[in-house]
């Protein structure tokens, strides 16, 4: 008996639309795993912490340079801009409020976070994906030790500190940027700009930051390493799941980013 | 890693490892009779490992705590406040953390926005210590709202001598709205434009009054000119003309008869003011009469001089007008001492006669 196309159709896109949901559990299972691991000191002190050291090394110090000259030579031309563009408009007292809310609330989170995805997670993932193709999970498990806790954590932990790291001084440095454009080598405007950085932050504002600052490092590193776990060993399968997981990646952080203009605007 | 993998202790490639199966340490693995087990991934060595993550650590902790403290003291967590309450009709415009400034200097922060028991709104506002001072007992608050850009709420102290504002004073607000005098703008615009319309429509009083205008424009440019378009009558135009004529006869006559009286001027100059004038003259007259008065003067004083002697006389003749009385009472003690005196002699001499009466 022939089987109905339709019912082929039919079945392959619920098949289709179970292995999305499951994908989106695995990672939304992955990141409880990790938060329990990581509020555990057992799982990266003591002999552990050469292997969490490591990973935090490898991964957050050879962007951490480049990140933040290029941040900073971006941030120096949209500072300029705005400033110049203000003035010309009579319009100076808000550019430095402006430029706060779109560089340092807006812009760098989202730069630190898509930048440490290209450069540190992704490839990490890629590294987990062919470790497990190669046996190094079950050779982990064979000696009594956990991939989970040797291999995953330490990944996730320093993708998401470099994606803090990142954020915070390029944050940072993009402030002392907009204070020297707009004030010069003096200090005498300090006082104000500190009230306008003050009356940018406020409490609520500051914690849509911070939140948004973390889950975006959380969607960067655990949705690939996530894919990384649960892709299939046959040949030519992680490159399909690096693609599933970029495409989760992009959703989640204009998931992320649409929810903290909302919180910080409406 | 490894390349080989047994058959005995990997999983099928096509089974999926689930995590629970990953977190459970199978009990085959640990068996050692497995004849050959993948191999454990290496940690790649890193020169420096544990001062490279000590100061990543340190540099991030470092950065959020910085950020932390300098966002409380951009918030005014670390200075000690005093309590204003600003009451307003409306605060719309107004937001928690917006400035108040003083003299285009922010000196407080908006902390909350309320409504009142009243229906109006209660803006709450922490002013620092050091910055209280600027604020007075009398001072006025204001509330603006811009056409561009945010409300701004403004301070003003005339008299920075007042007693300082104490804490958790209340004052209301002065709202100054621009965008509430547009409607204000646009109906007065509207009611000039309907005035303009009603004076530029054909039968209105502008149009009849431009008609007379080209009118008048016209007969001023016709034959009687302005002096037709103002007495209506060409007649009376011609007479005005006659009149105008005749009085510049009359100003000719004028101009002669005052040509005389100028020659007549200037002989009565030359009569009073010449070489030979009245003037010289009276001039030569006063020289002469000033000796003339220095003789009178001189005359008056000996004229003076003897009615002082005179006076002098009278006052002698006065005093002896004054003894004549006594001198006379004197006299006449004496006759009647000289009458007692011949009566005695009379009586005693023998020739004296018997004065006695006698009767028969």
């Amino acid at each position: 008996m022939a089987a109905n196309p339709s019912s082929a159709a039919g079945s392959g896109l619920l098949h289709a639309t179970q292995a999305w949901l499951a994908g989106w559990w695995q990672v939304v299972h992955l990141g409880a795993l990790m938060l329990v691991l990581a509020l555990s000191a057992a799982s990266h002190c003591g002999s552990r912490w050469p292997a969490m050291a490591t990973q935090l090394v490898r991964v957050c110090l050879p962007m951490l340079p480049g990140f933040t000259v290029v941040t900073a030579l971006i941030s120096l031309v949209i500072i300029r801009i705005v400033t110049v563009t203000a003035l010309s408009y009579g319009l100076s007292q808000y550019a430095l409020e402006m430029l706060v809310r779109v560089l340092v609330l807006e812009l760098i989170p989202l730069a630190a976070a898509l930048y440490a995805s290209l450069r540190a997670t992704l490839p990490m993932a890629g590294e987990l994906a062919a470790l497990r193709q190669q046996g190094g999970f079950e050779a982990l498990l064979s000696q009594g030790r956990q991939p989970l806790i040797d291999l995953v954590l330490p990944r996730v932990l320093a993708g998401m500190l470099t994606v803090m790291l990142l954020a915070a001084l390029s944050g940072v440095l993009t402030l002392l940027l907009a204070y020297l454009s707009v004030h010069g080598f003096t200090l005498g405007g300090f006082e104000g700009f500190s009230r306008t950085v003050g009356r940018v932050f406020s409490p609520v504002v500051s914690l849509i930051f911070s939140l948004k600052v973390v889950l975006l490092g959380a969607a960067v590193t655990l949705i690939p390493l996530s894919a990384a776990m649960h892709t299939g060993l046959k040949r030519g399968a992680w490159a399909s799941a690096e693609l599933q997981s970029m495409l989760r990646m992009v959703i989640v952080m204009l998931g992320i980013e649409i929810a903290s203009l909302v919180g910080n605007y409406y | 890693m490894t390349d080989s993998r047994p058959a005995a202790a990997a999983p099928s490639a096509a089974a999926e490892p689930e995590m629970t199966q990953v977190l459970q340490v199978p009990q085959v693995a640990q068996e050692p009779q497995v004849p050959q087990v993948p191999q454990v991934p290496q940690v790649p060595q890193v020169p420096h490992l544990q001062a490279k993550a000590a100061a990543l650590l340190l540099l991030l902790a470092a950065l959020l705590l910085a950020a932390i403290g300098y966002l409380l003291y951009a918030r005014g967590a670390f200075e000690p406040t005093q309590r204003l309450v600003l009451v307003a009709d409306n605060s719309e415009g107004v937001l928690v953390g917006m400035d108040l400034t003083f003299a285009g200097f922010a000196i407080g922060r908006v902390r909350r926005i309320e409504l009142g028991d009243d229906g109006n709104a209660r803006i709450l506002i922490d002013v620092p210590r050091k910055d209280a001072r600027w604020l007075r007992t009398s001072s006025v608050f204001t509330l603006v709202r811009g056409f561009v850009g945010n409300t701004n709420l403004r301070a003003y102290s005339g008299i920075l001598a007042d007693p300082p504002l104490p804490d958790n004073a209340e004052r209301r607000v002065l709202a100054g709205d621009a965008g509430a005098e547009i409607p204000k703008m646009v109906a007065a615009v509207r009611e000039l434009v309907q005035n303009i319309t009603l004076l530029a429509a054909p039968d209105a009083a502008l149009a009849g009054s431009l008609a007379n205008l080209k009118t008048t424009t016209d007969r001023l440019n016709g034959p009687g000119g302005a002096l037709g378009l103002l007495l209506g009558k060409p007649d009376d135009a011609a007479k005005l003309m006659q009149i105008l004529e005749r009085t510049n006869a009359l100003l000719a006559r004028v101009d002669t008869l005052t040509g005389h009286v100028d020659s007549l001027v200037l002989k009565a100059d030359a009569q009073v003011f010449g070489n030979q004038g009245l003037v010289p003259q009276a001039h030569t007259a006063f020289g002469q009469l000033a000796p003339l008065l220095t003789d009178a003067r001189a005359t008056l004083g000996r004229v003076d001089a003897l009615l002082a002697e005179a006076q002098g006389v009278a006052a002698n003749v006065r005093s002896a007008t004054t003894d004549l009385g006594p001198l006379r009472a004197e006299v006449e003690a004496s006759i009647r001492k000289l009458q007692r005196l011949v009566d005695q002699i009379n009586r005693q001499w023998p020739f004296a006669r018997d004065s006695e009466l006698k009767l028969p």
